[in-house]
């Protein structure tokens, strides 16, 4: 819900920045207007507009997801062999995520100070194996396959400091700082598969999956920093863009206090490990600016 | 515009300081308060079926339980210890020799204490077994007590319940940790195969159990819950006399009591059975002098429970209400526990524990921090017995006693 909302705003602001003056559409009109200015009052505006301004913009794209471990736990305690062989197998950067992001840009000599509220759906997947053998009858077998996918959705706020390497119409940048993500949602998923060689013959076998709302299992909050590079190219009155950033989490994704708090979860023996979060986070988008818009000035900076 | 974003920056800070406060640690109060564990065994062809769980001094839990023996009609022992966080710390397998292990897990003497029974005498040993279980010392008793059903700690002594197949005789008996039968005194359970059947029945595997149990009124009669007279029957007694002072009786081996806990003289919390039916009984007064019958007791039925169902009952304190814990079994294989007011006998509230694998009650302890030990049987992949332990909070208790 919070998500579509954000859209909405989003949206709306972006039709109000296309609707207003000044754009490539009122073309000859425009160069009349130009061509009463006077040459140096150009320069002018064209510093003032270059050298400060604020971008707002939608960008939006997708995710991948890594899960560092800093501390295990385990629902499973074995009894007769090494607890290394209960541990989780986690999958990295393999499930694919999304996220919409506003973006908010002071922009000032090449330098720009961002803020990008983004809402960030995110997918990792962790892996038990359980076997159950008899060493005098190899037909007394089974295994069983947990594999548990976790989704979950946050509020990510970074802020970020960016620097255009070059004032040209396509513009690579570098960026980076830090972020706090607030959890919005999250829940699991758990299939349970295996193979049974007891009953009668090698049978394989893969039950409906167990689903779960899991807000309760995870930190209300967690922080981390991020970097990334990418690119704007300017078109008109706005820039697209593309990055690619890195989010490294710094602190802990899980809540230690609700670890077992979900029975169903606990009666499969599964019990989240301390984790931070990694993401790589792919985004296109659009940003326009805000200031000389609401004048008769056209972009000017389109070198 | 320019100067209020910078103005906007001074709050950073404060920001980093609450997002700081946010973080969230594990700590280790976090993991001793709340665990569920699933204590797994590779082995194909083993079964562990938990009896009693006790907590030991450094703050961990002792697990007595039997298991499956392929050679044997008997069940063998096995015990466990986890620390405080439930983490598995060590195991033993006692030798096949001794079989039948009976609760309940007694404290005397820095020690812990279980009966069991020679698979060949069927003879009753005494089992000390230190907390690190590197200690085990397995003792027959002087006098000639078979088949062990039931004890519990009485004092500094032990109240044994066994079964005397030669002479037909349910024989309660005390115990001392040193192995010497201070008092004995045999009931008669009846005349006829019939009546032996289930009671041997209950000793080997796969057949039929029953909630033998012992106790004490405080400061009065002893009890046991066993076969007398034909019947499976709550018998008490001054331990003087083959007659038992009273006598709560059953209805053959298909009615009786399934747990009983006496709370002051004759109010007592119990649960009972009857031909499949369940009633827990969390304020009953149940004279000890006078001969009734377990129907004579309605009780609250709960249909969910499985027929016959295990119950175990415990007294401790729950955010300041003395309160009594029903832990029993559902039909839907989940463990319940059923908090009641021990003054009023009023349902304070109820909590599941187990999803996705059957699970079935064996014990529930209250623990040093006030919390709730859950011990119960966990049939992992829906067919594999293992022992699991499911600690409470005191906090989550205390939200499900409140009103």
């Amino acid at each position: 819900m919070k998500g579509l909302l954000l859209i909405a705003l989003v949206s709306f602001s972006l039709t109000s920045a296309f609707s207003q003056p000044g754009g490539n559409k009122s073309g000859s009109r425009k160069k009349n207007r130009v061509s009463y200015m006077t040459k140096d009052r150009m320069q002018r505006e064209e510093n003032k507009f270059l050298e400060k301004q604020w971008w707002l913009g939608l960008k939006g794209g997708t995710n991948l997801t890594k899960a560092i471990v800093t501390k295990h736990f385990s629902g499973v305690s074995p009894a007769n062999y090494p607890i290394a062989d209960a541990l989780k197998e986690y999958e990295d950067f393999k499930s694919y995520g999304s996220q919409v992001t506003l973006e908010g840009t002071f922009y000032f000599r090449q330098l720009s100070l961002s803020l990008q509220p983004t809402y960030s759906r995110s997918r990792f997947v962790y892996s038990n194996y359980y076997a159950w053998s008899d060493p005098e009858n190899a037909g007394h077998s089974l295994e069983l396959h947990y594999r548990q996918t976790q989704k979950t959705e946050h509020l990510v706020i970074p802020l970020l400091v960016r620097y255009d390497i070059t004032a040209t119409r396509l513009r690579p940048f570098i960026q980076a700082g830090a972020f706090a993500a607030l959890l919005i949602n999250a829940g699991k998923e758990v299939t349970i598969s295996g193979t049974d060689y007891a009953s009668g013959g090698e049978h394989e076998f893969s039950g409906d999956p167990i689903i779960v709302g899991a807000k309760d299992l995870f930190a209300p909050a967690f922080y981390g920093l991020m970097g990334g590079v990418g690119a704007h190219y300017h078109q008109g009155n706005i820039r697209l863009s593309l990055d690619i950033s890195y989010r490294y989490g710094l602190t802990n994704i899980v809540s230690p206090a609700n670890r077992y708090g979900n029975d169903r979860l606990a009666g499969v023996g599964d019990a989240m490990d301390d984790m931070t979060m990694d993401n790589i986070v792919i985004s296109v988008g659009c940003v326009f600016p805000l200031r000389f818009l609401g004048n008769a000035y056209k972009a000017v900076d389109n070198k | 515009m320019y100067r209020r974003f910078l103005l906007t920056l001074w709050l950073l800070p404060v920001l980093v300081m609450f997002f700081t406060s946010c973080v969230e640690e594990t700590t280790p109060e976090l993991e001793e308060e709340k665990f569920a564990r699933l204590y797994d065994d590779n082995r194909f062809n083993e079964s562990i079926i938990p009896i009693d769980v006790a907590q030991t001094t450094d703050g961990g839990y002792l697990v007595l339980a039997k298991r499956r023996l392929p050679e044997s009609h008997f069940t063998g022992i096995y015990l466990m210890k986890v620390n405080s966080r439930g983490e598995f710390e060590a195991a033993q397998e006692l030798d096949v020799q001794y079989v039948n292990p009976v609760g309940e897990l007694m404290v005397a003497d820095g020690n812990h204490y279980f009966f069991c029974m020679d698979e060949l005498t069927v003879q009753t040993h005494l089992v000390r077994v230190s907390e690190n279980l590197e200690d085990i010392a397995v003792n027959p008793l002087q006098a000639g007590l078979t088949y062990p059903a039931a004890a519990s700690l009485q004092g500094n002594e032990f109240l044994l319940l066994s079964y005397d197949h030669m002479e037909k005789l349910s024989v309660l008996s005390l115990v001392r940790p040193d192995g010497v039968v201070t008092a004995s005194q045999g009931y008669d359970i009846g005349v006829g195969d019939e009546v032996e059947e289930p009671i041997i029945n209950h000793f080997i595997g796969g057949g039929k159990k029953f909630p033998f149990q012992t106790g004490r009124i405080p400061g009065g009669a002893y009890f046991f819950n066993g076969f007398y007279n034909y019947t499976f029957s709550l018998v008490f007694t001054d331990l003087n006399s083959e007659e038992p002072m009273g006598v709560v009786q059953g209805q053959h081996d298909d009615g009786g009591f399934s747990a009983v806990l006496p709370i002051v003289s004759t109010k007592f919390a119990a649960a009972r059975f009857n031909f499949g039916d369940n009633f827990l009984l969390p304020n009953v007064v149940l004279p000890p002098n006078a001969i009734t019958s377990s129907v004579d007791y309605p009780g609250n039925t709960l249909p969910e429970l499985v027929p016959n169902a295990t119950v175990k009952i415990l007294r401790t304190t729950i955010d300041g209400t003395q309160t009594l814990v029903f832990a029993s079994e559902t039909r839907s294989k989940q463990i319940a526990l059923l908090f009641y007011d021990e003054a009023t006998g009023a349902l304070l509230g109820s909590h599941y524990l187990g999803f996705s694998n059957p699970f079935e009650v064996a014990s529930v302890i209250a623990t040093e921090d006030d919390g709730l030990l859950v011990c119960g049987t966990a049939y992992l992949a829906g067919r594999f017995p293992r022992i699991c332990l499911f600690k409470l909070p005191k906090e989550e208790l205390a939200e499900k006693v409140r009103r």
